[in-house]
């Protein structure tokens, strides 16, 4: 981690070598850090011509423990979005400056957030930070950003960011949004839906799930079965069994993904006909794919953002796959518009001041390139931090990959009725 | 209506099958070295893990890797007799308690080092397919699974009734001292007994492949179940274990249809205080098969 962070506050510059490789030769690295003392040196004096100081992000986002696999795509696609910010020429009203990305890992724990997330703040001059995945982790980070007086640009879906927080940017769907856009695709199935909602007992299993209950009736979708179980069972037979005998025609699962996975099965030896929505998170990203294999054909789910929605999100996403094997995930996909929208305010600030940014920040308004890289394709933020444009996007897995299929404006492959 | 109750019932017999292999190597272990062994669930995580790498690395269907996780599982059994359990036989319970409750954190955590807490599935052409036969279904891989599992258990009842190792197993059970004067070796049987019963816990694994996933906590899912069965049906007592498990798989399948999707293992725990509280040696009465 140190060393990684070392490498990327030294010698970010003419770093081609593939993503998340980590472990430059000694002699280079000796090379690079004699560079950067020289460079330190003579930084004090004026020169013309000479590349203006680097405006440094910090990036939070767990690349050990339990969400690693999500965190280390996190940070590929980070150091991709600032490669290409660099390659465009820097920030042009600040001398062509380039971003440097200082990555902190906040491993999966929302303790190591907080004092990863002061250590950043503390040992760099920052002008602003994105992460960090996990509501409960962004949650922290954006604690102590606020405290800190350092813009925090988040793709989190938690309402709570948007509650009392000055320097917390939220450009895309919040989880209210998501409960109501869930509810909606299920009318694309049928025009009387009823729905199951079988949910796993605990906090994010009954909170996800009351927020669908609620909205329900004012979307007029009927719920026909509302059922907590017990994550982690043996076997779901006796459930999908119950759904069965229902008689629902969709199903939302709010499950983890063993769970999910067994029920998917189970629904497919059943024979039964019913559409399944299984809501965002770890349900959108390549591996649920590499999980559940064909099961997954025909799945529905919601994401605040997904690489087919326009032109410039298709073009990243051909990068990131390029580097990294894999499509480019909702929030992965996020944070790269997130850094342009960072790259946006910093031109107009025309100072990497942290608090000039967050004002620069507060007065943004795209509808076009990078930046607007969001379902709508327009940004603009409220007073809470909210993009007044925000709404999520209804996604299906077809042929292993994720296409957008809902709301209209967004789709870009027709439902599949399976 | 009729339906809905036969399909519940199909579903828990199915499930009881693979309670019965962990449960019955739980009762084996008690019945004659008479420890509880905590860690029998970890087994059965191993022969998971086992079953999976063969599958991805070397496409060995998971039901046919039941022929590599049983020997591996059989000497890994004596090797933890011979060298952990035997040294904690004693007049004092602690020790082997502490023992078997270690092994089990130890295999899980270091689970959690080597394979990380990724859940680990394996496709085979049967995973997803079922018989339908009048409105009921059959999940094929569960159906497998179940006979394979009875066929197991048969097979350890004739071994233990008609082959003098199982004999010796069973006297050693019944009286450990008078076994030993007749010139029964201990140690050995309890080597054999070990070595039995997590190759049950290593078939477990590899039957549950096909539907289940691995991950390093996946023992424990199935090890509660079976201590509840092992306790229902008679501690020691192979087919009281089985014939419990089995009750078990279907009062909570039963319990999930008419109760509530949470309440399976309300009805199954509610089962055996209930039969405690009238039959307090289980089931099966008291007595040791």
């Amino acid at each position: 981690m140190k060393k990684d962070r070392r490498q990327s506050v030294l010698g970010n510059q003419g770093h081609t070598n593939p993503l998340l490789s980590r472990r430059p030769s000694r002699r280079k690295f000796l090379l690079k850090a004699t560079g950067a003392v020289v460079a330190g040196a003579f930084g004090a004096v004026p020169l013309r011509g000479w590349a203006a100081d680097p405006v440094n992000i910090g990036a939070l986002y767990p690349t050990t423990g339990s969400m690693a696999q999500i965190g280390v795509g996190c940070v590929a696609a980070a150091k991709l979005a600032v490669e290409m910010v660099n390659e465009a020429g820097g920030i042009k009203s600040l001398g062509g400056a380039k971003l440097n990305l200082i990555i902190s890992d906040v491993q999966s724990d929302t303790t190591v957030t907080r004092t990863e997330t002061d250590r950043l703040i503390s040992g760099n001059k920052l002008s602003a930070i994105h992460g960090c995945f996990a509501s409960a982790l962004t949650l922290i980070a954006s604690e102590v950003a606020e405290r800190a007086k350092v813009p925090l640009i988040t793709g989190s879906s938690s309402d709570q960011l948007n509650k009392g927080r000055t320097y917390t940017f939220t450009p895309f769907a919040r989880a209210s949004q998501f409960a109501q856009a869930q509810l909606q695709m299920s009318k694309l199935v049928s025009d009387k839906p009823k729905v199951a909602v079988i949910f796993e007992n605990t906090a994010f299993g009954t909170s996800t799930s009351n927020g669908l209950k609620e909205l329900a009736p004012a979307e007029g979708v009927e719920i026909v079965m509302f059922e907590p179980y017990s994550a982690g069972f043996t076997d779901a037979s006796p459930l999908i069994n119950k759904v069965k005998s229902s008689g629902a025609n969709a199903l939302f699962s709010v499950s983890y993904l063993n769970d999910l996975i067994l029920i998917v099965r189970t629904v497919k030896q059943v024979g039964l006909d019913i559409a399944i929505n299984g809501g965002s998170g770890g349900f959108v990203i390549p591996d649920f794919y590499k999980n559940v294999g064909k099961l997954a054909e025909g799945l529905q789910g919601v994401a605040h953002w997904n690489h087919d929605m326009d032109a410039d999100a298709q073009k990243v996403n051909a990068e990131y796959q390029k580097r990294t094997g894999y499509f480019l995930f909702e929030y992965a996909g996020g944070l790269v518009a997130q850094t342009f929208m960072i790259a946006d305010a910093l031109e107009r600030a025309a100072s990497t001041d942290p608090q000039k940014v967050r004002q620069a920040l507060s007065t943004l308004d795209v509808s076009s390139g990078y930046a607007a890289m969001a379902p709508g394709g327009k940004v603009k933020f409220g007073p809470d931090g909210k993009n007044v444009y925000g709404r999520p996007i209804g996604v299906q897995w077809q042929h292993g990959d994720l296409a957008s299929v809902f709301p209209k404006e967004d789709a870009r492959a027709p439902l599949l009725k399976t | 209506m009729l339906e809905t109750v036969v399909q519940a019932v199909i579903n828990g017999l199915l499930i009881g099958g693979i309670y019965a292999l962990v449960s019955i190597g739980v009762t084996l272990i008690f019945g004659v070295v008479k420890i509880v062994n905590f860690a029998q669930g970890e087994f059965v995580m191993i022969g998971m893990y086992i079953s999976f790498f063969l599958a991805t690395q070397f496409g060995i269907d998971p039901i046919a890797s039941l022929f590599v996780t049983m020997p591996v599982l059989f000497v890994i059994g004596v090797l933890v007799q011979h060298f952990l359990i035997r040294r904690v036989l004693g007049p004092n319970d602690m020790p082997q308690i502490f023992l078997t409750f270690a092994l089990s954190l130890l295999l899980l955590n270091l689970a959690l080092m080597l394979f990380t807490a990724n859940y680990r599935t394996v496709h085979t052409s049967y995973s997803d397919a079922a018989i339908h036969v009048s409105g009921l279904y059959i999940p094929v891989a569960k159906l497998i699974a179940f006979v394979v599992a009875m066929v197991l258990s048969g097979l350890l009842w004739v071994f233990l009734h008609t082959t003098d190792l199982g004999k010796a197993m069973r006297a050693a059970a019944q009286n450990r001292d008078v076994a030993t004067l007749m010139g029964i070796n201990p140690n050995r049987v309890f080597c054999v007994a070990l070595g039995i019963a997590l190759a049950l816990a290593g078939a477990a694994g590899s039957l549950l492949m096909p539907f289940y996933s691995a991950y390093p906590f996946v023992g424990q899912v199935f090890v509660l179940m079976a201590f509840v069965a092992v306790v229902l049906g008679t501690l020691g007592n192979v087919v009281g274990a089985l014939i419990a498990s089995l009750m078990m798989g279907i009062a909570e399948s039963l319990g999930i249809q008419y109760v509530g999707a949470d309440s399976g293992q309300i009805v199954v725990f509610a089962m055996l205080l209930l039969t405690l509280a009238f039959k307090p040696n289980g089931l099966g009465g008291g007595r040791v098969r």
